[in-house]
C-alpha cells in the first residue's frame, strides 16, 4: 500500500494521520461530555498536528 | 446545524485526502501539490478551529457540566421546588438559559472572563479524571461570587432598582455594585444550591 518512493510514503503517513485526527474530531462533536473534549484537543489535535508537520516536513526536505 | 456542516467540512477534507493517500503519484503535479497543501495543512486548520469552537460551545451547555456525576446534586437542586431557593428560582423562570444555566451564572463576566472560566473548566477535568475530587456537598468556589456576575443581568432592571428590600437602605445598592455587600452571603439570597439539604427536599416535577 505504501509507496517506494521516500516522499510519496511520507504524504501517505501524513495523510493517515490526518485522517485519523478528522475522525477523532468528528465523532467528538456528537458527544457532549468532558471526555469528549479531551480527547478532541488532545487526541485529534494530536494527530493532525502530527500529520500537518510530517507534510510540511516532507516538502521542505525534498532533494531534487 | 453548526455541527453537521463541520462534519461536512470533515467528511470532505477525509475524502480528499484519501484521494493522496491512495493516490501519492497525484502531488507530482502542480494542481496535486497544490491540493496536497489544501488538504494536508490548510484544511485540517480550518476544521481543528471550526471543531474547537464547536466544543467550547458544548461546554457551556447544562448537559455537559452534569455529565460528571459529582456535579449531578447541583443538577437536581436546580429542579427544588421553594422559590428560596436562588439558583432553582432562577433555573425553573429561565431567568438564565435552561441549557446553559451552570455557565450563564458560573463565568466571570470580566474582560477575558470566558477564557478564565475556560481554564477554570479544564482544572476542574484534571482534577475529576487525575485527581482526587471532593464530595459533591464539599465543592467550593475559588473565590467568593462577585456580585458583577448577578448584575451582569440584574443591572438595570426595574425589580432590582426599585425592590422594596434594596431601596429600604440607600446605602444598599451602591454596596451592591461595589460588591461591598454581598448578594448571596449577605443573608439575603444565601440559599443557592444546598446540596446537603436535598434528601429532605420537594422537586418540581414538570422539570423532569
Amino acid at each position: 500500500m505504501l509507496s517506494p518512493n521516500i516522499l510519496e510514503k511520507r504524504l501517505q503517513i501524513a495523510g493517515i494521520l490526518v485522517i485519523l485526527g478528522l475522525l477523532v474530531e468528528a465523532s467528538c462533536l456528537f458527544w457532549v461530555r468532558p471526555l469528549a473534549f479531551l480527547l478532541f484537543v488532545f487526541l485529534g489535535v494530536t494527530l493532525l498536528a502530527a500529520g500537518s508537520f510530517l507534510y510540511l516536513y516532507s516538502v521542505v526536505s525534498i532533494r531534487e | 446545524m453548526t455541527t453537521v456542516l463541520i462534519v461536512l467540512l470533515i467528511a470532505l477534507t477525509v475524502v480528499l485526502v484519501a484521494v493522496i493517500v491512495v493516490r501519492p503519484g497525484l502531488t507530482a503535479t502542480r494542481g496535486g501539490k497544490m491540493m496536497a497543501f489544501l488538504v494536508l495543512f490548510a484544511l485540517p486548520i480550518l476544521c481543528v478551529g471550526m471543531g474547537g469552537a464547536a466544543q467550547l460551545e458544548h461546554s457551556k451547555s447544562t448537559e455537559f457540566c452534569l455529565s460528571c456525576h459529582i456535579m449531578q446534586p447541583y443538577g437536581r437542586s436546580l429542579h427544588v421546588d421553594d422559590p428560596g431557593h436562588l439558583a432553582a428560582a432562577h433555573f425553573q423562570n429561565h431567568r438564565v438559559p435552561a441549557d446553559e444555566a451552570c455557565y450563564t451564572c458560573h463565568t466571570n463576566y470580566a474582560m477575558f472572563g470566558g477564557v478564565k472560566a475556560k481554564l477554570g473548566g479544564l482544572k476542574h477535568l484534571y482534577v475529576y479524571y487525575l485527581g482526587k475530587p471532593p464530595a459533591p456537598e464539599n465543592i467550593k468556589l475559588y473565590e467568593p461570587y462577585n456580585n458583577r456576575e448577578c448584575l451582569h443581568c440584574h443591572a438595570g432592571a426595574r425589580s432590582f432598582e426599585e425592590g422594596a428590600v434594596h431601596t429600604a437602605d440607600p446605602e444598599l445598592l451602591p454596596a451592591l455594585r461595589a460588591n461591598k455587600t454581598s448578594c448571596l452571603s449577605s443573608g439575603c439570597h444565601s440559599t443557592v444550591h444546598d446540596v446537603p439539604g436535598l434528601k429532605d427536599a420537594k422537586f418540581w416535577k414538570a422539570g423532569g
